[in-house]
């Protein structure tokens, strides 16, 4: 493995890295824990299934969290957590409008 | 596993942040939280069994029942049946009751004399296993935030960093992870052997942690989750409203204990039920909360599963127990529960929970003493955020167990002189506590560290020793403890004084003969002169960690 440059070198931005991925982190969460909720086995009305979408949240927003910090940069961050609620939110939209 | 040395730096600087802002508070839940799985023994433990009154057969129930809401008024709002043998047969509160958890109450027994006629008295409850479990909940931090513990809250976000501090944990650690898992270098100086073992217990109890990370959080946040998640559901509510009851009911319509026991073994086979709660059973809303205990089996409480009925039409409005039509969501939701509280493997699944509780409890001391060491200055006098921390992490962690030690300790005595003890164990815990952290800044870690073990030690020794003082002084106390799990919490006892007492020498060892450049050093007595040539060995000993 060659040395990396510093550019090359993942750049701490603590508190931008963190901010980022709890707020869009959450509405990611959210957007696939919706998806999940109306589309996923059962659909809507299963018996039990709020609780267990509910424990789903922190399942997945605690990696997004551990994860975030590989992302080179904060600005990369955004653009890579923004994109990915655009994709889970037009997701759904679709699969909303074709039920 | 190769891994780019940025990676590797990013996840060091988390593990370390993440691991010294809470390892403190985790430190306290994670004891605290160890003691819980014997939470019900350590309650009989503490109750004077001349609280209990005899058992009576199985048909005499109902006019017990009877007597004891025709008598007392009270009773005809609501009281408990009892199974266990281990209470009295029917207990009532004439202060307290329901849900939540208070210091003074008082309980009425009631049984039957041979003559078939109702016998009462009073008591306060002992409340010491509910404390450790508070304890556990929110760490000892009081104050509320709306109806929730501020505690609680607190240890939800210390959860969540927890989390990151595993996985960070486990990134940095992945590229030596194969090569030095079990290496546990004593000869490469104390920090070496720290970090060796503060790594092997966190990879080996990792599923544990990351659960228990997962669901602490879950159980902190659980409102805030749901109220995003209605959102989520739109127009759906997201629980079905109970339905309101029109009609007032009377006490005296209740059908017999036979009925309702008839009606439990249709939805809970294979489950022993240990009480009946009944409430408000004069009003439009009566209820019924039939505990039920199962072995082997995931329960979806701490230390059973709950049946909740409609006392009069026998109408089931909550099970926790899996019924076929719960479909896939309400078992796998149910076994989170069960993983958290390690209810599902029996007492031997009680003492590997118990195990892995104060194994985390070490993980975040360990890593406590690990930033020390990593700080560490070539020089006698330490910087102050190390003095401050190492203070910090000898008060609270040895201060914490201290003021449980010192609850568990004061039981027997306390009764000797009032019936209602429970305020006296939360004062002295935090008397307790605090003394200890004053005391470690005061004096400074290192010999902070040595005083409180030997307390500590001392502390768990008197523990059996009170206890056997009531065996062969009987009149003394109001008891003498006889049975099985009394026995197991005092040889407990014993064996944690022996450890305390060990840990003490080992530290007082440290503090004389170790490396003189450490928080952990301390001026030799005049009496305990080092020898010459330990202090030079341990010095090498220095330069090689």
């Amino acid at each position: 493995m060659n040395p990396l440059t510093r550019a090359q070198k993942i750049q701490p931005h603590w508190w931008r890295k963190s901010l980022i991925a709890i707020v869009f982190g959450l509405t990611l969460t959210y957007g696939i824990v919706a998806t999940f909720a109306w589309f996923g086995p059962g659909g809507i009305d299963a018996v039990m299934k709020v609780q267990f979408n509910m424990w789903l949240i922190s399942l997945i927003w605690l990696p997004i969290l551990a994860f975030s910090f590989l992302f080179k940069t904060a600005a990369r961050a955004l653009m890579y957590m923004l994109s990915a609620n655009a994709v889970i939110y037009l997701l759904f939209i679709c699969l909303w409008c074709l039920q | 596993m190769k891994i780019r040395s940025d990676i590797l730096r990013t996840y060091q600087s988390i593990h370390t942040w993440t691991g010294i802002t809470t390892g403190l508070v985790l430190f306290i839940a994670f004891f605290a939280g160890s003691l819980t799985m014997f939470k019900p023994q350590i309650e009989q433990w503490a109750t004077p069994p001349s609280q209990q009154l005899a058992p009576i057969s199985s048909t005499q129930r109902d006019n017990l029942i009877n007597q004891a809401i025709s008598q007392y008024d009270k009773a005809a709002d609501g009281f408990i049946v009892n199974f266990d043998g281990q209470s009295s047969p029917l207990t009532w509160y004439e202060k307290g009751g329901g849900r939540g958890f208070r210091l003074d109450d008082s309980l009425r027994h009631a049984t039957l004399d041979d003559n078939g006629v109702i016998v009462t008295h009073i008591s306060s409850t002992n409340e010491l296993g509910q404390l450790i479990d508070q304890l556990h909940r929110t760490a000892g931090i009081i104050g509320k935030l709306g109806h929730e513990d501020i505690g609680v809250l607190v240890l939800g976000i210390a959860a969540g960093l927890y989390f990151l501090a595993l996985i960070s944990g486990v990134i940095v650690l992945l590229p030596t992870l194969v090569k030095n898992l079990f290496a546990l270098r004593s000869h490469k100086g104390a920090s070496r052997f720290w970090l060796d073992s503060h790594n092997l217990v966190g990879v080996l109890s990792l599923p544990f942690h990351l659960i228990i990370a997962w669901t602490a959080m879950v159980f902190a946040f659980h409102d805030p989750f749901y109220g995003g998640l209605s959102l989520v559901y739109g127009d759906k509510p997201l629980f079905e409203p109970r339905e309101r009851g029109l009609i007032e009911y009377s006490v005296e319509e209740l059908p017999s204990i036979e009925t309702y026991i008839e009606q439990v073994s249709k939805l809970a086979d294979g489950y022993q039920i240990r009480n009946m709660e009944f409430s408000k059973l004069s009003s439009t809303s009566p209820s019924l909360a039939v505990e039920l205990v199962a072995v082997g089996q995931m329960m979806r409480g701490g230390y059973s599963d709950f049946i909740y009925l409609q006392p009069y039409t026998l109408k089931v409005n909550y099970s926790t127990i899996n019924q076929p039509e719960d479909g896939i969501y309400g078992p796998v939701v149910n076994s989170l529960f069960a993983l958290h509280f390690g209810n599902y493997a029996g007492g031997l699944g009680r003492w590997i929970y118990f195990s892995l509780g104060l194994l985390g409890a070490f993980l975040f001391y360990s890593g406590n003493l690990l930033w020390l060491e990593k700080r560490r200055q070539k020089q006698a006098l330490q910087t102050r955020s190390s003095r401050v921390m190492s203070s910090l992490t000898i008060g609270v962690c040895l201060g914490s167990i201290l003021g449980v030690v010192g609850a568990m300790l004061a039981t027997k005595w306390l009764y000797l002189i009032s019936e209602q003890i429970n305020s006296y164990y939360l004062s002295g815990y935090y008397v307790l506590f605090f003394v200890a952290i004053a005391y470690s800044f005061a004096r400074g870690a290192a010999l902070a560290a040595i005083h409180l073990l030997k307390l500590l030690s001392l502390g768990c020794l008197l523990i059996p020793v009170s206890s056997l003082l009531t065996l062969i002084m009987p009149g003394l106390m109001p008891w003498t403890p006889a049975d099985f799990n009394a026995g197991l919490i005092e040889s407990m006892a014993l064996l944690f004084s022996l450890l305390f007492y060990l840990a003490a020498k080992k530290a007082q060892h440290r503090a004389y003969y170790g490396e003189r450049n450490s928080i952990w050093a301390l001026e030799p007595h005049a009496s305990k002169q080092p020898l010459k040539c330990q202090e030079h060995s341990s010095q090498q000993l220095g330069k090689l960690s």
